[in-house]
């Protein structure tokens, strides 16, 4: 679990309200006191959503650019947060931020060069400079986070928020704000379209026998 | 075969090819990195989702006062044989004012909500609003006035049917999930906020308040983003889109050449004012012209076009003329309006071929033309 956040705070000790004692689902007591300004509210919800946020956004942007997109998601929906009127809609309302975020993202850079992760790592060297693996294994990695992109948005979030984030089915639904049922269809669809460009990937080429 | 219990939750027998990919892309994962808030958390501003949700109609906003919430979705109907179904999935409906009907059941104020069933109707009269909503979907607010009916609800496409009337929906479906039908088009939610209207006519008016939306209707496409609108007529389709602070001249013209036949003079003088009136922002327009308009007409729209907006590399002014997709794809990416890919993909995923229902969308348009006289 990711670490709680730097908060200057003007209160100690956790949010003032008891999420056991609130109705709607676990994190609605959050929003709720979110809405008020508890700073520490709005930091747990942090440390809850920020892994499907950096998933959503691997899903469209550039490695390199994903972690200070995360940042300016919560940023941005920080004073918006009072405007969510049903708070049990808050996974729902994060994701489509982040989403929002990643096309606001490509419209300010180059809206018309697409991107691929090979050649978007090498400059930064991000991903060089980890010593887990090595460069035929990264490239590999690349080329199946650029397969993962290339399938559709209902297909390669849930991918990347299983086989990137760590999450399970349950918890991506959860975080999300989607039902079990569609993020199982979608994991098991999404998986058997990427099996099938992995496969094409590294077949062999057809050819004929002399 | 696919274990799929170890895609879902890590139980049952371990994937080896599921775990050599995670441990692959393990290097992506999110690292820790806290968050470093403001000193002063914000108050509360003017709750912009929540004036518009509550408004009977939706005001002419820019683009820059687009809401926070998510991405629309295109509304897409198809149309089904009315089998009113008392199980399978519902979505929820909420009284928002006066008495909403399902049929003959009436949702009451200060409920629970009522269920809205795939082949039932949702119906509001002149005193009732009602709100529609899905846990994957989002919210559909139901303006006075207006027949809705739930045409399908599956994981990855949920459809409606606008028969009359105004909705204004915000959703968070992932792209392509969401659709609506109205007797002159179909809506696809590409990711945004929006409203819709349909007259008795069957003629309609969409308006984008966030992200975009696609609107088609027999190999006719038009695509409107934030801040732009687009009208739709039975039979036409939809026209073509225009942002709503172009000058009045430009969407008086455009709404000329979307009404005047082919060789008219109208038609011609209409299209000399909208090139003369375009800015650079009127791009949107003149990219769709590009396929409204043949020969010397596509000529003029594409000098002026690229004149606004030079074409990026890859396009040709042959290839453009040719209605080469690819380059028009490429020329429409580059205006960063919203990713067309999303938009391709579901016109494959959609059944190419017209549905039994097609012919129940004809009559029923000609009820509505016969209406209206």
């Amino acid at each position: 679990m990711a670490a709680l956040p730097e908060l200057r705070s003007t209160r100690s000790g956790p949010p003032a309200v008891n999420p056991l004692h609130e109705s709607g689902g676990p994190d609605d007591a959050l929003v709720r006191a979110a809405q008020r300004g508890d700073r520490a509210a709005f930091g747990l919800l942090y440390a809850r959503y920020s892994r499907m946020v950096h998933g959503l956004l691997l899903a469209r942007v550039p490695f390199s650019d994903v972690a200070d997109l995360v940042q300016d998601v919560f940023l941005q929906a920080l004073p918006r947060l009072s405007t969510l009127r049903e708070v049990s809609r808050f996974p729902g309302w994060l994701a489509s931020i982040a989403r929002n975020r990643a096309a606001d993202f490509h419209r300010r850079v180059k809206p018309n060069e697409e991107f691929d992760e090979a050649s978007a790592s090498a400059q930064t060297e991000q991903i060089a400079s980890s010593t887990r693996h090595s460069s035929h294994s990264r490239a590999e990695a690349h080329a199946v986070l650029d397969a993962i992109r290339s399938l559709p948005d209902a297909y390669r979030e849930p991918l990347i928020l299983r086989l990137v984030e760590g999450m399970t089915g349950p918890e991506i639904a959860a975080r999300t704000g989607l039902t079990h049922g569609s993020v199982r269809v979608n994991l098991h669809r999404g998986m058997s379209q990427l099996r099938e460009i992995l496969g094409r990937k590294t077949s062999p080429p057809a050819g004929g026998a002399l | 075969m696919m274990n799929d219990d170890y895609l879902w939750d890590a139980s049952g027998t371990p994937d080896p090819e599921i775990q050599r990919l995670e441990s692959l892309l393990a290097d992506f994962r999110q690292a820790d990195r806290a968050l470093v808030l403001p000193v002063e958390m914000p108050a509360a501003p003017r709750g912009i989702l929540g004036l518009l949700l509550r408004m009977p109609s939706l005001p002419r906003l820019a683009a820059a006062a687009a809401i926070l919430l998510a991405l629309g979705g295109t509304l897409f109907f198809s149309l089904r044989p009315k089998h009113a179904q008392d199980t399978g999935p519902a979505w929820d409906v909420t009284n928002l004012q006066g008495a909403p009907q399902i049929g003959t059941t009436t949702i009451a104020a200060n409920q629970a909500p009522g269920k809205l069933h795939v082949g039932q109707t949702l119906v509001t009269n002149g005193d009732s609003r009602a709100s529609l909503s899905q846990a994957d979907l989002g919210e559909i607010r139901i303006d006075p006035n207006s027949r809705v009916r739930l045409v399908q609800t599956d994981p990855n496409r949920k459809r409606i049917q606008l028969e009359v009337g105004t909705i204004h929906a915000a959703i968070w479906a992932p792209p392509g999930t969401f659709v609506v039908d109205t007797p002159s088009a179909v809506a696809i939610d590409l990711g945004c906020a929006y409203t819709l209207q349909v007259a008795p006519d069957g003629s309609g008016t969409l308006r984008t308040t966030l992200g975009w939306v696609g609107f088609h209707l027999n190999g006719r496409d038009s695509f409107i983003p934030a801040g732009a609108m687009c009208s739709t007529r039975p039979e036409l389709g939809p026209g073509i889109p225009y942002f709503e602070d172009s000058t009045l001249a430009f969407r008086e013209a455009i709404a000329q050449f979307d009404s005047s036949s082919q060789d008219s003079p109208a038609r011609s003088a209409a299209l000399n004012t909208i090139l003369s009136e375009a800015r650079a922002q009127d791009a949107l327009s003149l990219w769709h012209l590009l396929s409204r308009t043949i020969g010397p007409e596509r000529a003029q729209v594409y000098i002026r076009f690229a004149a606004l907006v030079p074409p990026p590399k890859g396009v040709t002014r042959g290839g453009i003329l040719n209605l080469d997709q690819s380059m028009l794809d490429l020329w429409w990416n580059s205006l960063g309006l919203g990713e067309i890919s999303t938009w391709r993909f579901w016109e494959q995923s959609a059944s190419p071929q017209p549905s039994p229902n097609t012919q129940q969308l004809k009559l029923k348009k000609q009820s509505f033309l016969q209406d209206a006289r």
